[in-house]
């Protein structure tokens, strides 16, 4: 469960100041899969990031699966994202030096787990994205739908409550594009909340809730209908 | 954590191997000639004898004549640091410190009993009491010190060194064997151990950083057998010898013998000055020590720097070769800069995955040490390259003389790695610092 609470965000460059996000209220719920829409530069990003701890907001506040994190250490943050957060972004964001698996482990690494049950959870999410068999090979030997498959896996590997999804397909084409949409579908599914930016209408209909950021204003988008499919 | 960190560390070394080849070898270039340069001065500057270096002391009377100095030094009047063969002597029936000795030198052709004419070798010998070696700590494979019978009568008997034992006896246990000193035979007594005093204080500066000699025999042996070796000594006259006898040498007025005492402290330095000052005024009744009475006692240290052996104060090729590690060290940050910065995509997604700026910072000081025990390591090599090449290049120093102790070794691996850490700190931290979200848009 997320709450935030007349959250805002602005950028300050030397002369410049940018309000990338206007002062809002938001709520999403466990389970719930959101898909963000807006034009270009409209802030969908920066509300990803707050959304994942990865920037800081300047007013309101923000609980996190009931935690307050306002307050919270950079090592507090960083656990909390460890533990609650898998991200996925648009340009895959793989190590190339590091296999598959190796990858995988990535958000593992930061916990306390015991080589065991890493093996096993990698082992388990690389099943998941279809890809177990190739989990000594590296991202250039992939496609890349095989790829964003790959960074899901690292996503999911965590058991995280949300993942934060920005334009997961935008690198892809259609036919990858839409097993993407059935494996985050798949994992919604099974409990995971999805925050999913995507500039796919398409793909925003198939969300249960649709969120339109414009000119850094959020308002709830009317449910766009499947027909239009 | 370790194992992991370990891991990426090789894995990131490797994917830029020019680069990382660059580091390395730039604080091994670094590390080597500030350790070769530390190397040698340390072992230049080291105390020879450091449980005793307090406790002997090198004896300088003023013997010279009244017309003229022996020497000035900074518009003060010194005495010469050897002393007349009577002087020696008396000192030495006195007795007053815990141990004494004058030590002489000569060369003579050495062989092996069995060996023939033609196989002998011309061999610098050592002469001394007994006292020496308790007072310079020798230490023995084999046998050890002649008794004081063989002092008193000047016996033909010769402690010889480990590397000479292995030359003419394979190593075996010579004691009660016999070798030619000349033609005469001498029984040896005692075959020492590993001793490389560095510097051998009680020779010659220009001998100070040569093997001690491979055979000591008693002095007064050398005075019986009137062995003799005009240059292997200093010799200095204010009066010529009535003649060219060796019995006018010995009750001449020249100085050849250098005297060494052993007091129980540097308390009882005082007692000994006060016997000296006795023993000159004694002397004037004889004629002798006209001049200021300038007795001294030296301890190792002083005698050293004294005779200009070592330094006083530190050597500035060390301060350069420690700058010039400095500048390496500097290259190698830039390089370490250049490094993390095309890690910053990584960085920003281990953040994203849940990685704290303390963990990056972990993960690169690894990778950090890494290289540092690397530069290390090959720094160690050309060190001791170095080494060998300052070998060659000042034959005044023996080649064994010129190694690296363990303390050094390990010095140099702890130095290249805090090095490379403490040149790593600042563009570690930058890295760990970046803005996870900049770096997300592609890696
Ligand atoms: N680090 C930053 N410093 C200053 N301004 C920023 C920064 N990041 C984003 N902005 C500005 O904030 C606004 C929102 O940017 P954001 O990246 O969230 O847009 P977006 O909706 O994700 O756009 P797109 O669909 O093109 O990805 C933009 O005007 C952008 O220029
Ligand atoms: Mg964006």
């Amino acid at each position: 469960m997320l709450s935030m609470r007349h959250l805002s965000k602005a950028y300050h460059t030397d002369t410049i100041k940018t309000q990338a996000l206007q002062p809002f209220d938001l709520t999403i719920e466990q389970g719930e899969f959101v898909a963000i829409i807006g034009p270009s530069g409209s802030g969908k990003t920066t509300f990803l990031n707050i959304t994942g701890l990865l920037e800081d907001f300047c007013e309101g506040s923000y609980e996190l699966d009931g935690v307050n994190v306002e307050h919270l250490s950079d090592k507090a943050k960083s656990k909390l994202r460890n533990e609650k957060v898998g991200f996925i972004f648009q340009s895959f964001n793989l190590i190339p030096e590091l296999t598959l698996y190796d990858n995988v482990d990535m958000p593992l690494r930061y916990r306390k787990l015991s080589s065991k049950e890493r093996h096993e959870r990698i082992m388990d999410a690389l099943g998941k994205v279809g890809l177990a068999s190739r989990r000594d090979h590296y991202p250039a030997q992939l496609s890349g739908g095989q790829q964003q498959r790959v960074a899901i896996a690292r996503a999911i590997a965590g058991k995280p409550s949300f993942l934060l999804a920005d334009e997961p397909t935008g690198n892809l084409d259609s036919k990858m594009a839409e097993g993407i949409m059935a494996l985050l579908e798949d994992i919604n599914a099974q409990g995971t909340s999805i925050v999913m930016v995507t500039h796919d209408p398409n793909q925003a209909a198939r969300a249960q809730r649709v969120i339109e950021i414009r000119d850094g204003i959020l308002s709830e988008g009317k449910r766009i209908e499947k027909a239009i499919a | 954590m370790l194992g992991y960190y370990l891991k990426l560390a090789f894995i990131s070394l490797k994917k830029t191997p020019f680069l990382s080849f660059l580091m390395i070898i730039t604080i091994a270039i670094g590390i080597g000639a500030a350790m070769t340069t530390y190397t040698v001065s340390y072992l230049l500057a080291k105390d020879p004898i450091p449980s005793k270096s307090e406790k002997l002391f090198n004896v300088r009377l003023n013997s010279f004549g009244p017309d003229k100095p022996f020497n000035i030094a900074k518009g003060k009047e010194v005495p010469p640091t050897i002393l007349t063969y009577q002087d020696a002597m008396n000192l030495q029936n006195a007795q007053q410190g815990v141990r004494q000795t004058p030590l002489g030198s000569f060369k003579m052709m050495t062989r092996g009993i069995t060996q023939p004419v033609t196989e002998a070798k011309m061999t610098a010998i050592r002469s001394a009491y007994r006292d020496m070696f308790s007072m310079f700590d020798v230490p023995f494979k084999f046998g050890g010190a002649w008794d004081e019978v063989a002092d008193k009568e000047g016996l033909q008997v010769a402690v010889i060194s480990q590397e000479l034992n292995d030359k003419l006896f394979l190593g075996e246990n010579s004691v009660g064997k016999s070798l030619l000193i000349g033609e005469s035979s001498y029984q040896i007594v005692g075959v020492t151990d590993d001793w490389y005093p560095i510097p051998k204080f009680f020779d010659y500066r220009v001998r100070a950083y040569n093997k001690p000699r491979d055979i000591i025999i008693p002095f007064n042996t050398q005075i019986n057998n009137e062995l003799w070796t005009s240059s292997d000594v200093s010799f200095l006259c204010w009066k010529e010898p009535s003649d060219d006898s060796f019995s006018a040498i010995l009750a001449s007025e020249c100085v050849w013998v250098s005297y060494w005492v052993e007091l129980a402290s540097e308390a009882d330095r005082s007692r000994y000055l006060d016997f000296l000052h006795r023993y000159s005024m004694e002397q004037r009744e004889y004629g002798r020590f006209l001049r200021e009475p300038l007795h001294q006692l030296f301890n190792v240290k002083e005698d050293l720097v004294d005779r200009k052996v070592q330094k006083e104060d530190g050597n500035i090729a060390l301060w350069l070769a420690f700058a010039f590690l400095g500048v390496c060290l500097l290259n190698c940050m830039a390089m370490m800069v250049a490094k993390f910065h095309t890690k910053t995509g990584e960085v920003g997604l281990r953040r994203a995955v849940g990685a704290s700026k303390q963990d990056i910072v972990a993960q690169f000081s690894i990778e950090t040490c890494i290289v540092g025990l690397l530069g290390g390591g090959l720094g160690l090599l050309l060190a001791q390259f170095g080494l060998v090449v300052t070998a060659q290049l000042y034959s005044h120093l023996y080649a064994e003389m010129l190694e690296m102790t363990f303390g050094i070794v390990v010095m140099t691996i702890v130095l290249a790695i805090t090095s490379a850490m403490a040149f790593g700190l600042l563009p570690i931290l930058h890295a760990a610092k970046v803005q996870p979200s900049s770096q997300l848009k592609s890696l």
